[in-house]
């Protein structure tokens, strides 16, 4: 009976001593892992819209942010929209101009893509047919060609599910952000 | 459509052995033979299914809502101790045969982090109770049958010439590099 | 050098019982992480920091923690020092902490860490056990380090980050996916088997000269008288 005792206040003793250590840590650091995400967010809504200099947050479903030039006019927006990829979730910030019609470039800010495959959607030759693409009446993909359509743009060889999926996501966000327009939520 | 996609993910295209690299100690240490690695492979899915109730239980019921998720780990690594120490319990009592196949193995699952590695992805991947069941499922699964093919190529090796310092585990893991290149055809699937 | 002083119980951990070679622990983060030196190296200095104090604190109450629960307290123990190594990551280096991703909260699942704890910690004073955790950790390190450079190097042709290897060498994808994880390791601890085993049969040869030697000796002595 005595060693049960023992046993039980010596684990209740540690669980205590430990559980304190860790809201102390825990209270110190969530503000900091908040900040962090803010700042991730903050950036990548003006990688994506590189001539912006304010933001807002829409009050609509998701993460959409308005962003304006110094002088309070309306640029276009930026907003996230994820979908599957080849292997896991792919997260993304896209930048539009204000009346949805042009994209202006995009982000990754989560992927678990194939290392030197998949991942090239991150890179430059990739990543560079987005900019100013027209996005009417949605991006179309082609494979193994140079694109001949000023809304069209080339798979990455070797990952074209990446690339295909890329695309989806953008367009199915887009899509979400026109109807959300037409509700007058934007 | 989508749990299905959930189960066949896990269960080969990003196979836990294979992809993410979770349990390889029992992968490498109970693959020698074909019985024994099926015995393991179905006391972990059976362990497997489990945690990932129970462990969503916890997550959704009583961390998030009393704000300390910062106890994850912790509560986590705890639960699936006891969770394990309970099932050899019962199965004990319920089923002789059963205890006599799956016992000396279900010890060894409390320390394979595939079990945990499973709990925490489920809660990061924020799945229902339903998609964490099938997750559980597919990646114990998974786990069998690397498990249960390494052991079918291993038990070929034995009666091979392999070089001296490339026996047991370095032979094993060149193995399991070239079964890891077979597994990724199956990433075209979805 | 003797085996019970305290540089030993440093030195020990770099190649005699070298975590990853020799013990064969810790295999997951091994695999994962070392896809670049950078990851390694901060995977390394993770698992170090929940080794050392996980030490640190078992080797401390020790006498304290009864026989029959031990392994749940030890878990206890490092499971939070997990959790704050991932807190203070996620706080002061989220890049780090998204490029690791789930793997640092499976150090508490590390081998390495239980085993050290269970195998060391709880039966030697607060100092050897420092310097038993500081010398794993050092050679959990070397490791990690040696297994991601060449898997960086030849996968993505550059060594924490900078390019090496000239533009017409083209990078082999295979060796930053999981297979080639497992081929390299494979390779690795194969290599320092054989070494080990070479220095095994040459210390045999020598002692079986040593003796024929002696023998020679004595039966000549044994002539002469």
């Amino acid at each position: 009976m005595k060693k049960i005792i023992h046993i039980i206040s010596t684990l209740t003793l540690i669980g205590v001593v430990i559980g304190a250590i860790l809201s102390f840590v825990n209270n110190w650091a969530t503000p900091l892992i908040e900040l962090n995400k803010k700042k991730e967010t903050e950036k990548a809504v003006y990688l994506v819209n590189p001539l912006g200099k304010k933001n807002e947050k829409v009050k609509a479903n998701g993460e959409i942010f308005k962003v304006f030039d110094e002088a309070d006019n309306l640029l276009g927006y930026s907003f996230v929209c994820e979908g599957n990829g080849f292997q896991g979730k792919i997260r993304i910030m896209v930048g539009v101009d204000k009346n949805l019609e042009k994209i202006i470039s995009y982000e990754v800010l989560e992927q678990s893509e194939t290392p030197g495959l998949g991942t090239k959607i991150l890179d430059d030759p990739f990543k560079k047919q987005f900019n100013n693409l027209f996005a009417i009446p949605r991006i179309e993909w082609i494979k193994g060609k140079a694109p001949s359509k000023p809304n069209e743009v080339q798979t990455i060889t070797g990952a074209t599910i990446s690339s295909v999926a890329l695309v989806n996501i953008i367009n199915s966000g887009l899509e979400n952000m026109r109807k959300l327009k037409e509700k007058n939520l934007l | 459509m989508e749990l299905f996609i959930i189960f066949f993910s896990a269960a080969l295209i990003n196979n836990f052995v294979l992809s993410y690299f979770l349990g390889i100690c029992p992968f490498i240490g109970v693959s020698n033979k074909t019985s024994s690695a099926l015995s393991m492979g179905m006391a972990t899915t059976f362990v497997m299914v489990i945690t990932s109730i129970v462990s969503w239980l916890l997550w959704n019921l009583i961390l998030v809502p009393f704000h300390i998720e910062y106890l994850q780990i912790p509560s986590f690594i705890l639960v699936i101790a006891s969770l394990v120490q309970f099932v050899e319990m019962v199965i004990k009592k319920v089923s002789q045969p059963l205890y006599r196949a799956l016992g000396i193995f279900l010890p060894l699952i409390t320390t394979n982090c595939a079990i945990l590695g499973l709990a925490l992805l489920a809660s990061m991947r924020n799945y229902s109770l339903i998609e964490s069941l099938v997750f559980g499922f597919g990646a114990g699964v998974g786990f069998t049958l690397a498990l249960f093919i390494m052991s079918g190529i291993r038990e070929e090796l034995e009666l091979t010439d392999v070089p001296l310092p490339f026996r047991g585990a370095p032979i094993t893991l060149i193995t399991a590099g070239l079964l890891a290149l077979a597994f990724m055809g199956f990433a075209g699937m979805i | 050098m003797n085996k019970k002083s305290y540089s030993y119980e440093f030195v020990k951990g770099i190649w005699e019982i070298n975590p990853i070679f020799k013990q064969i622990l810790g295999m997951c983060p091994t695999l994962a992480v070392t896809v670049s030196v950078i990851n390694g190296i901060a995977m390394a200095l993770a698992t170090t920091f929940v080794l050392v104090f996980s030490s640190f604190l078992i080797s401390l109450i020790r006498k304290l923690i009864p026989n029959q629960v031990r392994i749940a307290a030890y878990i206890i123990i490092i499971a939070s020092f997990v959790t704050i190594t991932d807190l203070v990551m996620k706080a002061k280096f989220p890049e780090m902490s998204k490029s690791l991703g789930p793997f640092i909260p499976l150090i508490v699942v590390n081998c390495i860490i239980l085993g050290r704890a269970e195998a060391f910690a709880s039966k030697n004073n607060i100092l050897k056990s420092l310097l038993d955790a500081l010398g794993n950790g050092l050679g959990f390190l070397i490791g990690l380090i040696l297994i991601s450079s060449i898997r960086e190097l030849l996968g993505s042709s550059s060594i924490l980050g900078f390019k090496v290897l000239p533009n017409s060498f083209d990078p082999l994808i295979v060796m930053i996916l999981p297979a080639g994880a497992f081929i390299t390791f494979g390779l690795l601890m194969g290599f320092f088997n054989s070494l080990s085993l070479r220095k095994k049969e040459s210390e045999k040869e020598k002692l079986i000269k040593k003796y024929s030697d002696k023998l020679i000796k004595s039966s000549n002595e044994l002539v002469e008288n």
